[in-house]
C-alpha cells in the first residue's frame, strides 16, 4: 500500500479552478518528483496535502496518508499530523525562519509542541537532528540566529525542522531553487540520505527537470493543473509518452542554433543611419579588463576599530574581441554583478581599468555619449527593468539618448519599430504599457531597448535565469541569431552553467572576486583545471545522466 | 547628543531675532532707561548673544534654567511644579492608547473581515479624525456636567493624594489618548497581517502550530516593530497634544506655562519649555532604538 | 467593493466642504460679521440651522467661511511640505550615502524633533499669532514628512534595473530624477499629501483652538470651539457643530486617502496573501 495516495482532487480558489482530477502517490523509502513550470499548481498540490491553502479556497477528492483520510480530520487533529507526520520544506531558506528566534528555539518547537518530553530530551533530539542535517553543534550551536547563517545553512535548518520527528512523509517546494548549485547539489545529496536512512517519503517539487530526474524515483509532470504524465524516472524519459514531457526536456537541454538562410532574408535598416566616425576596423579587443578592484567599506565594527573593506572584485583582468561571446560564471556572491556594473561605469573602480575600444572608461560625468551608446545591458527581472509608466516606445527608446546626433521624431519612431520587429514583436506593441507582456516578451523588450543604439557589447546580466524553460530556449534563440546578424559581443553573466554552455565561445569562471579560470568553452568543460570549475561543473544536476 | 545641540541653537537664534527687548516690555512704556538697564543686568541680557547662549545651554546641563524675567523666580522650579502634571498625563495617556490599541489591533487582524475587524476598523477611523480638544470639551459635557463623575478641571496636586490627582488627569488622558489609540490600532492591524502573511509563518504552520500558536509564538513579536516605530513617535504628539488639552481640562502644565511665557514675553521660560520638549522627543526617539534591539537580534551587534 | 466605497465617501466629504468654502465667498446664509446679541443661542432649527453663538451670528455661515481657512491653510502647508520635501528627498536619493545625503537627513530629523504646535509656539513667540503662521508651521512640519517618504521611495528605486538601464544610456542623476522616479512617486504622493492635509486641518484647527492660528474676524472652527467651551453646559450645539465639520473633513480626506491608496495598490489589501507570496501565478 502507498504511504500517500491523492485521488482525484480538485481545487479552486475564489470560484476560480486551479486543480484538476489530480491523482498521485509515493511510496516509503521514495520519491516522487513533481515537475512543472510556473503556475502549473505544484505547490498549490503540497499545500493541499498540507491542509495549508489559502482563504477562499474549496478542495474536494481524497487525500490518504498511510490509510488515514486527511480531509476528513478536524483542524486541531491537522495540526497533530503537520510536522509530526508530514514535514514540509520551502523555496526561499531566507524568509521561512523566524528572525527574531534562534535556531535551536525554532527546531525544538517541532519537537516540543507535538510531545511532552522534558526540557533536556528536547535538546538532545534538536541537538541530534541538526548534527544530522549537517550543522554540528560544535560550529553551528543553538543559540545561532537565521541571519548568522548563509542561506544553504538556513536550508538546513528548515530541513532539522521538517524531520525532527521523523515524519513519513516530507514534502520539498523548490527546495534548492533559490541556492547556488553546488549547495543545490549538497542538499539533494542530504534529501536523498534521509529518505534512504528513514524510509520517509519524499515529494520533491521543482520546475527544473534536471534537479528531479537526478533525485527522484518517480515523476509527475504538471501543467495548468493537471498531471499530464506520471511514471518512473527511466519509463519517462526513454517512453517520451506526453508530448509536454518532451518539449520540457528538449528546453532543458535547448542548444540554440543560427538558421543561416533566415539570417539573409532580415536585412534590417540601420538604426543609425551615419555613424558619426566610421569605426577603424582593428584587430584590437573590444574591451578590455586590466587589473580591476572595486572594494566596498565596511560599516565599522566599533568607534575605535579601524575601517575595513571588503574586496567585492579583485584584481580582475580579461578582454572580449570583436563579436565574440564570452561567459562569466559564478556563484552568488562572488562578484560578478559587481563586475559588470564596474565595467558600466555604474560604480567607481579602486583600481585597475576597463578599455572600450581603446577607450577608458571613466566613473561620472565626464564620460562621452558614445560610449554609452556602444554598450548596453539586459537584466535579469523581466518585470523591474521597466519603467511602468512610460510606453514600450518610450522605454525601448531610451538608449538614443546616447547618440551624439539626436534623432527626430519619426527617425526615432522608424528605428523603434524596426528593432521591435527585430526581437519578434509587434510595430504596434510601441504604444502599449509593460504590464501588458509575458515574462518572456519583456525580455525581447528588453533585447530591443540594447540593441536600439547599434551597440558593440550587451552585457546579459541573467538576462534568461528567470524565465521558464521553454522561454528561456526561444530568447536563447534570438540571441544567437542576432549575435550573428549583427556585429554583436556578448557578456553573459550567469550562475547557470548549462545556459551558458549552449552559447558561450569562452568561458570565465569567477569565486571570491578573482576569476580562477577561463579558456575556451569546450575545454574548461571537458577538461577543467582549477577545483573549484570542477566543483561547479560535478554539481550541476544532469539529465544525461538519469535518461 | 548632536540633534539636541542644534535644536538648542534653532531655538535661542529663533527666539532671539524676537523684537521686543524683555526688559522694556516688562518695565512698560514710559520706564527710565537706567531702570530698564538695571534690569538688563540683573537678568544677564546685557552680555553679547553668543555669550548669552553659552551661558543658557551651560546652565541647562547644570540644572539651572535660568530666570524668569517676568516672575523673577528660577525657571527650574516653575518648569519641575509643571512638568509633575505633563509628563505623567503624557504617560498616562501613551499606556491607556497602548492597552485599547494592541487587543484592538490583533482582534481586528485575526478576524479579518469579519464583524469585529469592521467595526475596529470603523471605529478607529472616526477616532483618527477627533481633535483630541473637541473630544476633551465632549468628555466634559457628559462625564463632568452631566453625571458629575469627574470635575470638570483642574488639578488638586499630587499632595491630595495619587489617586484624587490620577482621577483628575484621567479625562484629559482618555481624549488624548483616542485619537493616538486608532491610529495605533491601525498600524498594529496592518503589521500584524503583513507578519501574518510571512513565510516563516506558514513554515510554523506546518510545524504543526495551530494558528493561534503562530500568532503568539511567532507573529506577535516581529508585528511589534513598525508598532514600537509608531509608539516613539506618538510620545511626541502627546506631549504637544497635552499642551493643548491642558487648555480644556485648566490643568497647570507645561503648556499652560509655555502660554504664560509668549503673552508676557518671558522667553527663557518659552526657550527652556520648548528645549525640554525637543529633549524628551530626542530621548524617546533613543528608548525606542534600544528597544527595536531587545526585540531584534539583527540589531543586537550594531549597538 | 470597500476601497470603492471609501473613495466614493471620501470624495463626496471633501467636494461638499469644497464647495461649501467656495460658495461662502459670494453668498453665505446669514452675514457672519453682522452681531445681533439679542439672537444669540438660537437652538437650531429655523431660520438657523445650526442655531447661533453668543454673539447671535449663524454658525451655519460661519462653518462655510471657516471651511475656507481649514482648507487654505491646509492646502498651503502641504504645499510647502511638497515644494520643499520632495526635491529634497529625491536630490538626496540622487546623492545616497554621501555626505549631502547625511546632512539633509540630519536636517530632517532635527526638525522632525519639533511636533508643529512647538514650531508654532516659536513662530508665535517671535511674530505674533495669525493664519500665516499656522501654514508656515505647520507646513515645516511637513517638509521633513515628504522628504522621507519620498528619498525612501526614490531610494528602493534606484535599486531597480530600469534606473540601471536609463544610467547606461548615459542620462545624468537629476535627469532620472525627474523622467524615472519623480513619476513613479506621483502615486504615493497623492495617498500622503491627502493624509498630510487632514492632519493640516486637524492642527490648524488645533493652533486656532489655543489661539496661535487665525486671528479675529476671520473665522475659524478651532477658535469658534475656543470661544465656545465657556458655554458648553448650556448651549452644547455651539460646540457639536464646529467639532462635527472638522470630524468629517479630515475623515473625508483620511477615506479619500486610503480609497486612492487601495486604487493605486490593490495588491496591498489582496485578501488572499499567501497567493501573492506563492508567485507562480503570473
Amino acid at each position: 500500500m502507498s504511504l500517500l495516495t491523492v485521488t482525484d482532487l480538485q481545487i479552486s480558489i475564489g470560484g476560480v479552478s486551479i486543480l484538476r482530477d489530480i491523482d498521485m502517490s509515493v511510496d516509503r523509502g521514495k520519491v516522487l518528483g513533481v515537475v512543472g513550470e510556473s503556475g502549473s499548481g505544484k505547490s498549490m498540490t503540497a499545500y493541499s496535502i498540507m491542509r495549508l491553502l489559502p482563504v477562499g479556497s474549496k478542495a474536494s477528492g481524497r487525500i490518504e496518508l498511510a490509510g488515514k483520510s486527511l480531509f476528513g480530520l478536524s483542524e486541531s487533529d491537522m495540526c497533530e499530523v503537520r510536522g509530526r507526520d508530514i514535514g514540509m520544506i520551502f523555496q526561499e531558506p531566507m524568509t521561512a525562519l523566524n528572525p527574531l528566534k534562534s535556531i535551536g528555539d525554532q527546531v525544538a518547537e517541532t519537537i516540543s509542541v507535538h510531545t511532552t518530553i522534558s526540557r533536556s530530551e528536547v535538546r538532545r533530539l534538536t541537538l541530534e537532528t541538526l548534527t544530522k542535517v549537517g550543522l554540528p553543534p560544535d560550529e553551528f550551536p543553538l543559540s545561532r540566529f537565521p541571519h548568522e547563517l548563509s542561506g544553504g545553512q538556513r536550508q538546513r535548518v528548515v530541513i532539522a525542522m521538517a524531520i525532527a520527528l521523523q515524519p513519513k512523509l516530507l514534502i520539498a517546494d523548490e527546495p534548492t531553487t533559490a541556492l547556488d548549485v553546488t549547495t543545490q547539489a549538497q542538499l539533494l545529496i542530504l534529501l536523498r540520505r534521509l529518505v534512504d536512512e528513514d524510509g520517509m517519503g519524499l515529494i520533491l517539487i521543482s520546475h527544473d527537470l534536471a534537479v528531479v530526474a537526478n533525485t527522484a524515483d518517480n515523476i509527475a509532470v504538471m501543467r495548468d493543473g493537471v498531471v499530464l504524465d506520471t511514471g518512473s524516472v527511466k519509463n519517462i524519459f526513454s517512453d517520451r509518452r506526453h508530448p509536454y514531457t518532451t518539449e520540457l526536456l528538449e528546453a532543458s537541454t535547448h542548444v540554440p542554433v543560427v538558421n543561416e538562410s533566415e539570417l539573409e532574408s532580415v536585412n534590417p535598416e540601420p538604426v543609425n543611419p551615419k555613424p558619426v566616425n566610421p569605426e577603424p576596423v582593428n584587430n584590437a579587443p573590444l574591451l578590455e579588463v586590466q587589473n580591476l578592484v572595486r572594494e566596498y567599506k565596511l560599516p565599522r565594527g566599533g568607534l575605535f576599530k579601524p575601517v575595513r573593506y571588503l574586496r567585492a572584485v579583485d584584481n580582475v583582468s580579461f578582454t572580449i574581441n570583436r563579436g565574440e561571446n564570452v561567459a562569466l560564471v559564478g556563484e552568488s556572491g562572488c562578484g560578478k554583478s559587481t563586475l559588470s556594473r564596474a565595467i558600466l561605469g555604474l560604480e567607481s573602480i579602486q583600481g585597475g581599468a576597463v578599455y572600450l575600444d581603446g577607450q577608458p572608461i571613466v566613473y561620472g560625468a565626464e564620460r562621452s555619449l558614445d560610449q554609452y551608446r556602444k554598450m548596453q545591458v539586459v537584466f535579469q527581472d523581466p518585470y523591474g527593468s521597466f519603467n511602468p509608466r512610460h510606453t514600450v516606445a518610450r522605454l525601448v527608446a531610451e538608449p538614443l539618448f546616447a547618440l551624439e546626433k539626436k534623432l527626430q521624431k519619426p527617425a526615432r519612431q522608424q528605428a523603434v519599430a524596426n528593432v521591435l520587429e527585430r526581437v519578434g514583436l509587434q510595430s504596434s506593441d510601441g504604444s502599449k504599457y509593460i504590464h501588458e507582456f509575458s515574462g518572456g516578451q519583456r525580455q525581447r523588450i528588453a533585447i530591443a531597448r540594447a540593441l536600439i543604439s547599434r551597440p558593440s557589447l550587451i552585457i546579459l546580466d541573467e538576462a534568461v535565469s528567470a524565465l521558464d524553460v521553454s522561454i528561456r530556449a526561444r530568447v536563447l534563440d534570438l540571441l544567437a541569431e542576432l549575435s550573428g546578424s549583427f556585429d554583436i559581443a556578448y557578456l553573459f553573466i550567469s550562475h547557470d552553467l548549462s545556459v551558458v554552455r549552449a552559447v558561450a565561445d569562452r568561458v570565465l569562471v569567477m569565486k571570491d572576486g578573482s576569476i580562477v579560470e577561463q579558456g575556451e568553452t569546450d575545454a574548461v568543460f571537458n577538461s577543467p583545471e582549477h577545483p573549484y570549475t570542477k566543483k561547479l561543473i560535478a554539481s550541476v544536476p544532469r539529465l544525461a545522466y538519469a535518461v | 547628543m548632536l540633534t539636541l545641540l542644534c535644536a538648542s541653537v534653532i531655538i535661542f537664534l529663533a527666539l532671539e531675532v524676537v523684537p521686543g527687548d524683555p526688559a522694556s516690555v516688562m518695565l512698560g512704556v514710559n520706564a527710565q532707561p537706567e531702570t530698564v538697564a538695571a534690569l538688563k543686568q540683573e537678568l544677564g541680557l546685557n552680555v553679547s548673544k553668543p555669550k548669552r547662549y553659552f551661558n543658557w545651554v551651560s546652565g541647562m546641563l547644570a540644572g539651572d534654567f535660568g530666570v524668569s524675567y517676568t516672575y523673577r523666580t528660577p525657571v527650574r522650579d516653575m518648569i519641575a511644579d509643571r512638568m509633575v502634571i505633563s509628563f505623567p498625563l503624557a504617560l498616562y495617556a501613551l499606556l491607556l492608547s497602548t492597552l485599547i490599541a494592541f487587543p484592538a489591533g490583533i482582534i481586528a487582524a485575526t478576524r479579518r473581515g469579519a464583524v469585529a475587524d469592521v467595526s475596529v476598523m470603523g471605529t478607529t477611523q472616526l477616532g483618527i479624525a477627533i481633535p483630541n480638544f473637541w473630544f476633551a470639551m465632549i468628555l466634559v459635557s457628559i462625564f463632568a456636567i452631566k453625571l458629575r463623575w469627574f470635575s470638570a478641571g483642574g488639578f488638586p496636586g499630587w499632595e491630595a493624594g495619587f489617586l484624587a490627582g490620577l482621577k483628575a488627569l484621567t479625562l484629559p488622558a482618555i481624549a488624548l489618548a483616542l485619537p493616538q489609540a486608532s491610529i495605533l490600532a491601525r498600524v498594529m492591524r496592518s503589521s500584524l497581517l503583513d507578519t501574518l502573511g510571512e513565510d516563516f509563518i506558514r513554515t510554523a504552520r506546518a510545524k504543526g502550530l495551530t494558528a493561534g500558536q503562530a500568532l503568539w509564538h511567532h507573529a506577535l513579536r516581529n508585528a511589534l516593530i513598525p508598532v514600537l516605530t509608531i509608539i516613539g513617535l506618538q510620545f511626541s504628539f502627546l506631549l504637544a497634544g497635552a499642551i493643548i488639552v491642558e487648555n480644556v481640562f485648566f490643568l497647570p502644565g507645561l503648556g499652560r506655562l509655555i502660554f504664560q511665557g509668549i503673552t508676557q514675553r518671558d522667553l527663557i521660560v518659552v526657550e527652556s519649555v520648548v528645549m525640554l520638549l525637543v529633549f524628551a522627543v530626542v530621548m524617546v526617539t533613543f528608548l525606542v532604538d534600544i528597544a527595536y534591539a531587545a526585540v531584534d537580534p539583527r540589531l543586537r551587534r550594531r549597538m | 467593493m470597500r476601497s470603492q466605497r471609501n473613495l466614493f465617501i471620501g470624495a463626496f466629504l471633501c467636494v461638499l466642504f469644497l464647495v461649501a468654502a467656495v460658495v461662502s465667498f459670494v453668498w453665505t446664509p446669514y452675514d457672519v460679521t453682522q452681531l445681533n446679541i439679542a439672537n444669540k443661542f438660537q437652538p437650531p432649527g429655523m431660520p438657523h440651522v445650526f442655531g447661533t453663538d453668543h454673539f447671535g451670528r449663524d454658525i451655519f455661515s460661519m462653518l462655510m467661511v471657516g471651511a475656507r481657512t481649514s482648507i487654505a491653510v491646509a492646502l498651503v502647508a502641504v504645499s510647502i511640505g511638497i515644494l520643499f520635501g520632495v526635491p529634497l528627498g529625491l536630490f538626496a536619493a540622487a546623492n545616497r550615502n554621501t555626505l549631502i545625503d547625511e546632512i539633509i537627513m540630519r536636517g530632517n530629523d532635527l526638525v522632525f524633533a519639533f511636533p508643529a504646535l512647538l514650531i508654532a509656539i516659536m513662530i508665535t513667540a517671535v511674530f505674533g499669532p495669525g493664519a500665516l503662521n499656522a501654514i508656515i508651521a505647520i507646513g515645516i512640519f511637513n517638509i521633513p514628512v515628504f522628504a522621507r517618504l519620498s528619498r525612501a521611495a526614490a531610494l528602493s528605486l534606484w535599486e531597480r534595473d530600469f534606473i540601471l538601464s536609463a544610467r547606461v544610456s548615459g542620462k545624468s542623476s537629476m535627469r532620472i530624477s525627474v523622467e524615472h522616479i519623480l513619476p513613479n512617486l506621483l502615486n504615493l504622493l497623492l495617498v500622503q499629501g491627502t493624509i498630510q492635509f487632514s492632519l493640516g486641518v486637524l492642527a490648524e484647527a488645533g493652533l486656532s483652538f489655543v489661539g496661535l492660528g487665525a486671528q479675529p474676524p476671520i473665522p475659524s472652527w478651532g477658535r469658534m470651539l475656543a470661544e465656545s467651551q465657556t458655554f458648553i453646559s448650556f448651549a452644547s450645539h455651539v460646540v457639536i457643530f464646529p467639532g462635527l465639520a472638522i470630524v468629517l473633513t479630515v475623515l473625508g480626506l483620511n477615506l479619500l486617502g486610503d480609497g486612492l491608496r487601495d486604487y493605486f495598490d490593490p495588491k496591498l489589501r489582496q485578501s488572499i496573501p499567501e497567493l501573492k507570496k506563492h508567485g507562480g501565478t503570473h
